[in-house]
């Protein structure tokens, strides 16, 4: 009997202890306005009309070059190398070929991207993998370091300069692809984007992007990149993991199962 | 002025397609310089992301008689370029041209095929788009 109770007690200790640390997580940042029981979704008809899907113009990427720094520079040597050495060689990335790589890849990914603006935010659907970004646009400030756990998407922010949306993420994992194979991102890396719809043609978005990370990049990096409309088409269902015959080795390695 | 001069410094980036095409995985293990048509009879069909693959009992000219695996992009690429489920079928004879695998297993990345139709499809790019003279279906 004095068992029970013990565990009864320990049971909604941890219970208490559970409902306690959600609220404090929850307090670190801002209710979304947007949320609450009645909204006007007025002021979403003045944002410039970025509806159908885009797909990214492959194989033409402005900017300037990224000026690699300490382990950051040394490895991406290295795997260049090891590229030029070996054909069949692939720079070792993921722990497993359907893991999303979240930003900035998720939105340079070769399938359609769509942009949905709601009250207080702005949703961006990936095709590839089915990826999933919210960007607040409810003028709430990033967050502190330390204030969210890194993710694969980190926390972004967006505001609106005219018919520009300028966006700033930070708390991305640390490791994952940054720009190009064979470059990664420390936890300080920040990310600005300028995403507008090109002035001659309505149906040309352009996404710049800024890089500034001082463990890897001894200077911001630019990249830029565009996008042609299809207003035709609908995004579609890709789950990855439906029939994924690349499992990645230990070695880092993907090769075919069948 | 100098914008101009910040102008002039900004590289256009060219990136090869094949780093960029897949959201899966690279082409690296594939020999895209090497091209190889497989003639036989399909034997599956696995309409799925994150690509479509179809299995055939055949041979490459003067080739041993096999199981070959040929991957596609993926069913999104492959629906907005016009290639539908009813195309390819078990049981269909057709020729399959890839590209390799550089380790030598029975199987390859897509390239065009000839259909039991007698009609070809191509994959996107010069090199596919050389077997479809016609513009294929």
């Amino acid at each position: 009997m004095k068992t029970r109770i013990l565990v009864l007690a320990a049971v909604a200790a941890t219970l208490c202890a559970g409902a306690l640390m959600a609220q404090q997580a929850r307090k670190t940042r801002p209710v979304n306005p947007a949320n609450a029981e009645k909204v006007s979704y007025a002021e979403l008809d003045k944002l410039p009309d970025w509806r159908g899907i885009w797909q990214p113009n492959l194989g033409r990427i402005g900017g300037d070059q990224p000026m690699l720094i300490g382990k950051y520079k040394k490895r991406y040597d290295e795997e260049r190398a090891k590229v030029a050495a070996n054909p069949q060689y692939e720079i070792p990335e993921k722990s497993n070929n359907c893991e999303p790589p979240g930003m900035p890849t998720m939105m340079t990914m070769p399938y359609s991207l769509e942009f949905v603006f709601a009250p207080g935010n702005i949703v961006v659907n990936q095709e590839a993998e089915m990826m999933v970004r919210r960007i607040f646009t409810d003028g709430r400030s990033l967050p502190k370091e330390g204030e969210i756990d890194p993710n694969y998407f980190g926390y972004s922010v967006g505001r609106w300069e005219g018919d520009t949306l300028v966006v700033d993420t930070v708390g991305t994992r640390a490791g994952q692809r940054l720009g190009e194979q064979g470059i990664t991102n420390s936890d300080k890396l920040r990310i600005n984007e300028r995403i507008y719809l090109d002035k001659d043609n309505r149906n040309l978005l352009h996404l710049d992007f800024t890089f500034t990370d001082p463990e890897v990049l001894a200077q911001p990096w630019h990249r830029n990149h565009t996008f042609r409309r299809d207003r035709t088409w609908e995004i579609l269902e890709y789950v990855c993991d439906e029939n994924n015959r690349h499992p990645v080795d230990a070695e880092g390695q993907t090769h075919a199962a069948f | 002025m100098r914008s101009l001069v910040a102008r002039a410094a900004i590289a256009v980036v060219l990136v090869t397609a094949a780093s960029l095409a897949s959201a899966h995985h690279s082409f690296a293990m594939f020999d895209q310089a090497k091209q190889v048509t497989i003639v036989g009879k399909v034997t599956e069909v696995q309409w799925t992301n994150p690509h479509v693959w179809v299995f055939l009992d055949g041979a490459p000219a003067g080739g041993k008689k096999g199981r070959w695996g040929v991957e596609f992009t993926s069913k999104v690429h492959l629906a907005r370029r016009n290639f539908t489920t009813d195309m390819i079928k078990p049981g269909d004879n057709v020729e399959i041209t890839v590209n390799p695998y550089r380790d030598g297993q029975s199987g390859g990345r897509f390239v065009a095929v000839k259909l039991a139709s007698g009609e070809y499809y191509c994959d996107v790019g010069q090199a596919a788009q050389a077997f479809c003279p016609g513009g294929g279906k």
